[in-house]
């Protein structure tokens, strides 16, 4: 009589998954889901979120190398979700999911736009996660947040907010020791004002986009990370960016 | 909705309008109505080098003039025709299409997932070892046509069913025009395959080549482990699989100095005549490539292994180096509980042919334990009774 065969453990043991030694690639969006998105932006997000997902679980060079995790900032104040689940704020919890097994949050468009404070807990768990994969010694690629906004800074009473400014030297600090890329992206109405935010907090990476192209927005930080893994340099990052911008009308400044 | 025209030779040819893939330097595009060519144009307007380069390409015939399987597909994706735009500016090539289904790249054969969900059901380290061996081969054919891959990495190489190997993005390949002598330098490289010359600026040679031979050899021997993985332990916080292998920071030859995933395969795995080929090559051929093996050693090591691969009688999808004695894979799920090859979820469900023999009643464990346990209460029952 043969011994029984061995009980097989839960796939995931922690977050780390046992069989898939790939070097990860931590990837942040930092989404703004304040009052002003309600409606078909929010709708059109949705939507792109889903079937971006689907296509990254698909991507077999990607699949199980990238790992995301989700930041909004809006009704429920600075808010981060590990897959379709939102988590307390206090919690030692992870939000990081393998890009295979992520699945997409559904989102809800209200409250305010605490940008600074949202961009600050997307550089705390960017470390937090390279300590912890480093820990299970596991290498990683440059992490990627990528920061979408259609307005400008707010306090919690929304009102617009200076305190942004305290991030930006914290930013190019962490840039330039290549910590991070940070990609900040301006959709829908955003003014010119807003705008200029955008440009101090990523100066390379900054764009003021027409309408709301979520979809051309996801879809390029996939082939930013493709770039990442093919070990692309800086000018590559730039095209693929530059690549993704749109034109605007004749009328804006 | 549909794309651009291009001229691809004489031929007005439409393409789609969305590419199949996008990056940095170019973008592939399906041609309409038909489905098994590609086109690759490039971002920025080639130069007159590039063009050139396609030129000659087109006028060789690398490989040529030897039998495959009729079931074998291409082996290069070779450029078929230049694409030109309607003044006749070059634009860049078409070739034939290497995708999914039919095709996967290498990278899907390193984790567990993607195996079982993108190749056949019995794909197993036989299956691995023979692939390993088609891109040796592929490798010793390539330079000895004076051929360099330059960047040759798991994305740029994919595999078929039958474990045939295709090689992808020809246009980066380095190689010196047998007819005007001009030499077409590779300027692409993919840091997790690059050896530490490459890194440096140095040119694609055959060496260079045979560092990436070896590390994807040993990936796929280990069922996906990258022997430049884990974190040494005396490194800076960014540490990568490029800083690893500049650094010659292999868990392989120096398993004591580096932290590994607790995932990570033992290389004993491999076979010892392919085992000291990975110790010289992630050891001292790192850095002296006088004493890197090349692709023709890994070729006669792994031909040596294919004949002598044995199949486990417990688990189906598991078979390992004549070298051992007993299933590593059977061991290393009983440590770990994790199989490096079956499903997590029930591993003994799956009928696998190789697996029958012995292993009936091994699928009924519930009705045996029912059984005996109602057996124990009858014959207590009977002792009751008699003792009353």
């Amino acid at each position: 009589m043969h011994e029984q065969h061995p009980r097989t453990l839960p796939v995931q043991y922690s977050d780390i998954e046992f069989e898939n030694n790939a070097q990860r690639l931590p990837l942040v969006l930092c989404l703004d889901t304040s009052s002003s998105m309600n409606g078909r932006p929010i709708d059109t997000l949705n939507e792109a979120l889903d079937s971006w997902t689907h296509e990254l679980q698909h991507d077999v060079g990607l699949s199980y190398s990238v790992e995301v995790a989700v930041i909004t900032f809006g009704g429920h104040g600075v808010r981060a979700w590990q897959g379709p689940n939102p988590l307390q704020p206090d919690t030692r919890v992870s939000p990081f999911v393998p890009a295979h097994a992520f699945r997409a949050p559904r989102f809800t468009a209200s409250g305010v736009t605490l940008l600074t404070e949202a961009l600050e807990l997307a550089m705390q768990i960017v470390a937090a996660r390279k300590t912890e994969l480093r820990a299970a010694g596991l290498q990683y690629y440059r992490p990627q947040i990528c920061l979408v906004t259609d307005g400008l800074p707010t306090d919690g009473t929304g009102h617009y907010t200076e305190s942004w400014r305290r991030v930006v030297p914290v930013l190019g600090d962490e840039q330039l020791a290549r910590r991070f890329r940070l990609y900040a992206i301006g959709v829908g109405g955003i003014t010119d004002q807003g705008e200029a935010v955008l440009r101090e907090l990523a100066p390379k990476f900054n764009a003021r986009l027409q309408g709301f192209p979520f979809k051309e927005l996801l879809q390029m930080m996939s082939a930013s990370a493709s770039a990442e893994q093919k070990g692309a340099g800086d000018e590559v990052f730039e095209k693929i960016f530059s690549q993704f911008r749109t034109q605007r009308p004749a009328w804006e400044s | 909705m549909t794309g651009r025209i291009v001229l691809l030779g004489q031929e007005e040819t439409r393409l789609a309008a969305e590419p199949l893939k996008s990056g940095g330097q170019a973008a592939v595009f399906p041609v309409l109505g038909a489905g098994h060519t590609v086109v690759k144009l490039y971002r920025d307007p080639p130069g007159p080098d590039q063009e050139r380069r396609l030129e000659r390409m087109l006028a060789m015939a690398p490989l040529g003039g030897r039998p495959v399987e009729a079931a074998q597909p291409p082996e290069l994706a070779w450029p078929t025709a230049l694409a030109r735009g309607p003044r006749g500016e070059f634009l860049g090539y078409a070739m034939r299409s290497f995708g999914e289904p039919g095709h996967v790249q290498l990278v899907g054969l390193f984790t567990r997932a993607q195996r079982l969900r993108l190749f056949p059901p019995r794909t197993d380290w036989r299956f691995l070892l023979g692939v390993a061996w088609n891109l040796a081969f592929m490798t010793v054919r390539m330079h000895h046509e004076g051929l360099f891959v330059g960047d040759f990495s798991a994305s740029n190489v994919v595999v078929d069913a039958n474990g045939f190997v295709t090689f992808l993005d020809c246009d980066s390949i380095a190689f010196t025009d047998a007819a005007t002598g001009e030499h077409f330098p590779c300027t692409m490289q993919t840091p997790d395959y690059s050896a530490p010359e490459r890194q440096e600026g140095g040119p694609a040679t055959a060496a260079s080549d045979d560092f990436a031979l070896a590390v994807l050899a040993y990936q796929l021997l280990t069922a996906g482990n990258h022997p430049f993985g884990g974190v040494p332990r005396d490194s800076d916080s960014q540490s990568t699989v490029k800083d690893n292998i500049a650094s010659s920071a292999s868990y392989v030859v120096r398993p004591e100095d580096i932290v590994v995933p607790r995932g990570v395969v033992d290389p004993s795995v491999l076979p010892p005549a392919l085992l000291e080929l990975a110790r010289t090559a992630f050891g001292p051929g790192v850095l002296d490539v006088s004493a890197r093996p090349s692709a023709a050693d890994w070729l006669r090591a792994l031909d040596g292994e294919r004949g002598r691969v044995r199949q486990c009688g417990d688990r189906p999808r598991h078979s390992y180096g004549g070298h051992l004695g007993a299933c590593p894979w059977c061991a290393r799920a009983r440590a770990t509980g994790q199989d490096a090859f079956n499903p997590p979820a029930a591993a003994p469900a799956a009928p696998v042919p190789a697996a029958a023999p012995g292993a009936t009643g091994a699928g009924q464990p519930v009705p045996v334990a029912l059984v005996a346990v109602i057996v124990v209460a009858v014959l207590v029952l009977l002792v009751v009774i008699a003792a009353a």
